[in-house]
């Protein structure tokens, strides 16, 4: 009976073990990743971070491990665990680890860390500095890693407007967080910019950045949901999708798939290449370099050149671009060069088409 | 003393008279100064009667006048309100659907004032959303009706998502994926019956540990050989769509209830058989008695042990199946934590209807149904935030079930373990 409580023990701890686990490589520089929730290979957010560590293991010989949050209980957890580890670079992946990551720099201020999707001083007038934002100044020891993810969801929400066989389009988020509704705000100047460019009328489902609220699942783990907003969005008479919800919008891409009655556009990396079973469905992806950001902070930290700040990944310095549109016209691929060539020398910015 | 019980009853039955009546009567008044008066007059709403692809006969789309039908639903709450505080109505079922219609169609009809909107779309995709809701709670009420409770329900159905996706890939076939799933559910529940009752571990301690378990060894499966090999190992083939014929072409319901999977046809005849045989067998009968008086059913010759190892190693058959739902009978892959906790509100439904296979069924279909009115209202953008709307499914259960079911008793012997003397 005891014995067995004892088994029963230390399942668990086994488990616990295996839902944070991490990789090996040989050298003596390290690096940890603590990631967000949805799990490391949830084929955008995580992975795509973790493919930089990944790169940074095969490129420079640095060892690298990471740790999985499955709940935003476990950020604090996990980055203290990695912090005893003693690494060289901490990278913290996701918006919601802002704080907590804030928290551990401030207390460790000889640890370099990188976090992707967040930059400091990110507090409000009013703020508790703590727990509801990270820092009101400048971290020394912080890299933030940004990104103008709204420029390439410019350009996707051009192309879909452009391709759209119904006239209307969709997109819904996991959270209304700001990382999430950058995706959406850019996709809506794209629509916006093509009905003031060609006269037409498409029209967008699922987010409007005048109100700020749009359609979200909650969540970032429940395939079943995708499926379903895809559904209604369908339903109600949407054929181009773009789901900003990690592997969410993977079962978007599988309701598109076995019903060929939507197009999906990816988010994060190239679909073609990291959902590739989905590639018929897929009108575009928004790309967003997040691996070779994370790689070139492993590289500045080790070669001794790291410094904390801000790094904004943009159209023109390739940290955020749109993939390949499939089917695309020599018109559309023309246009969609013109606009990107505008929004880089600033012609044309999101901002003016959200007014 | 018998006119005297006589005239308590009358002051109880006027007083619940006339608090059903206002309530009705406030009712009519909500809908009315909140909905209809924010209704711009001459503005239609359209619910949209046709699903893509359904076999169902095409019928013209449903538009009716917003503010009129608002102001209609009013008179009809004010109407029953005003009956009920002169007349009496015995029924509090009655009253509670009078104001769950009226407010949902006025709420509908407000939210999708000169817009368009997918009746048949949400009414489907109700059941569709319901259904691993439903297995959940079925495998809860049978075995806590034995007197297991199992409260593994989530990791038993993660862990058979991912088995039901990894053979259904390896063998190519989804059905043998789904038998493999009941079978795998079947046995993680055996071993939490061989826990509880052989060695009477904490019931819900062995319940969290499979949990966890669950959640912990999916994830390392995904993420060192699915992630690596998504063709060989998780990309199974979606059950097709089974269409009923000749029902299937009825307008709105055939739609709604004769073309689905698999996977929810097999749900309703679970709720349906199960039904039967908890309430009309001598299995069900030796069933309840054990979960309710295990030392009876013993001294009259039925076998304790034997009855919950049945009961409970079922229920993790039908918590397989529910597993098999998120993967082969929705999007054909898995990736970690996919089952998001419905394993639990299965168990809320399970509560709320009473440990009655029916009763579970029916809470599953509204928290399925508030959910499915939540993205819906969420893509129809009202001006009610989105986290507000996300906590619609939960809220809109809570109220009717607390108002309208009542209290409800869970068996008797629930949760203790059984000890022969």
């Amino acid at each position: 009976m005891k014995k067995l409580y004892g088994i029963v023990g230390l399942l668990v701890v086994f488990s616990l073990a295996l839902t944070a686990c991490g990789g090996g490589g040989g050298g003596a520089f390290k690096v940890g990743l603590v990631t967000d929730m949805g799990g490391i290979d949830d084929k955008s957010f995580n992975a795509t971070a973790y493919a930089g560590v990944e790169k940074a293991i095969a490129e420079l010989g640095v060892e690298g491990k990471y740790l999985e949050s499955t709940q935003q209980s476990d950020y604090a957890k996990n980055l203290q665990q990695v912090l005893d580890e003693e690494t060289n670079v901490i990278v913290t992946v996701g918006f919601l680890l802002g704080v907590d990551t804030a928290t551990a720099a401030k207390a460790n201020p000889d640890q370099n860390f990188a976090i992707v999707d967040y930059a400091y001083p990110d507090c409000w007038p009013g703020a508790v500095e703590g727990k509801e934002c990270g820092s009101a100044t400048e971290l020394p020891n912080v890299l933030g890693l940004t990104f103008a993810t709204d420029q390439a969801a410019f350009l996707a929400g051009y192309a879909a407007a452009a391709s759209t066989q119904t006239g209307k389009v969709a997109t819904f988020g996991g959270i209304n967080i700001p990382t999430v509704t950058i995706f959406m705000k850019g996709f809506e100047a794209g629509v916006k910019y093509y009905n003031q460019q060609k006269g037409a009328n498409v029209e967008l489902l699922g987010w409007n950045t005048a109100a700020n609220e749009g359609s979200f699942t909650g969540n970032f783990d429940s395939l079943d949901d995708g499926r379903s907003f895809a559904e209604s969005f369908v339903q109600e008479g949407a054929d181009i999708i773009m789901p900003v919800a990690g592997p969410v919008g993977l079962g978007s891409a599988a309701y598109c798939k076995e019903t060929s009655a939507c197009k999906i556009v990816g988010v994060d990396t190239d679909w073609t290449v990291s959902a590739a079973e989905y590639t018929d469905i897929i009108l575009t992806s928004v790309i967003k370099n997040m691996d070779v950001a994370v790689f070139d902070a492993i590289k500045a930290a080790k070669e001794g050149t790291f410094k904390g700040g801000v790094y904004v990944g943009t159209l023109p310095n390739n940290g955020v671009a749109l993939a390949k549109v499939a089917g695309a016209t020599a018109e559309l691929t023309a246009e969609l060069e013109a606009i990107k060539a505008a929004l880089i020398d600033g012609s044309l910015t999101v901002d003016s088409m959200l007014k | 003393m018998n006119t005297a019980t006589h005239e308590i009853e009358t002051i109880a039955f006027r007083r619940t008279r006339s608090t059903y009546g206002l309530v009705l009567l406030g009712f009519g008044l909500f809908i009315f100064l909140v909905f209809g008066l924010n209704t711009p007059a001459g503005v239609f709403t359209t619910f949209g009667t046709n699903l893509a692809g359904s076999q169902a006969i095409t019928i013209s789309d449903l538009v009716v006048p917003s503010q009129a039908t608002i102001f209609a639903m009013a008179a009809i709450a004010a109407f029953f309100g005003a009956f009920q505080l002169a007349r009496g109505i015995r029924s509090t079922g009655w009253l509670a659907g009078v104001i769950a219609i009226t407010f949902i169609v006025s709420f509908l009809t407000w939210a999708a004032a000169d817009k368009s909107f997918n009746l048949t779309g949400m009414l489907s995709s109700s059941l569709v959303r319901a259904t691993p809701i439903a297995l959940a709670a079925l495998c809860g009420v049978i075995s806590e009706r034995s007197a297991v409770i199992n409260i593994g329900i989530e990791g038993i159905m993660l862990l058979s998502a991912q088995v039901a996706v990894v053979t259904a890939t390896v063998i190519g076939n989804s059905y043998l994926g789904l038998v493999c799933a009941i079978l795998f559910g079947g046995l993680v529940a055996a071993f939490h019956a061989w826990l509880v009752i052989r060695f009477k571990v904490d019931q819900v301690v062995s319940g969290v540990a499979i949990n966890i378990v669950g959640a912990g060894v999916t994830a390392f499966i995904s993420s060192r050989f699915l992630a690596a090999n998504i063709n060989g190992l998780n990309n199974a083939a979606v059950f097709p769509t089974i269409s009923i014929p000749l029902l299937s072409q009825i307008p709105i319901l055939g739609p709604v209830l004769f073309e689905n999977n698999i996977i929810v046809f097999l749900t309703i005849l679970l709720v349906l058989a199960l039904h039967i045989l908890l309430f009309y067998t001598p299995w069900g009968l030796r069933t309840r008695a054990v979960g309710e008086h295990p030392k009876a059913a013993d001294t009259l010759g039925v076998n304790v042990f034997f009855v919950r190892y049945v009961n409970v190693i079922l229920g993790g058959m039908i918590a397989g199946l529910g597993g098999a739902y998120f993967t082969i009978g929705s999007v054909g892959r898995f990736d970690e934590m996919m089952t998001a906790g419905k394993g639990f509100i299965g168990l809320a439904a399970m509560i709320f209807g009473k440990w009655n296979p029916l009763g579970a069924y029916t809470s599953s279909m509204i928290f399925g149904f508030a959910d499915s009115l939540q993205v819906k209202l969420q893509i129809l953008r009202t001006p009610i935030p989105s986290e507000f709307l996300l906590m619609a499914p939960y809220l809109i259960t809570m109220l009717v079930l607390t108002g309208v079911i009542g209290r409800a008793i869970p068996p008797a012997a629930d949760g203790q373990p059984y000890e022969k003397q």
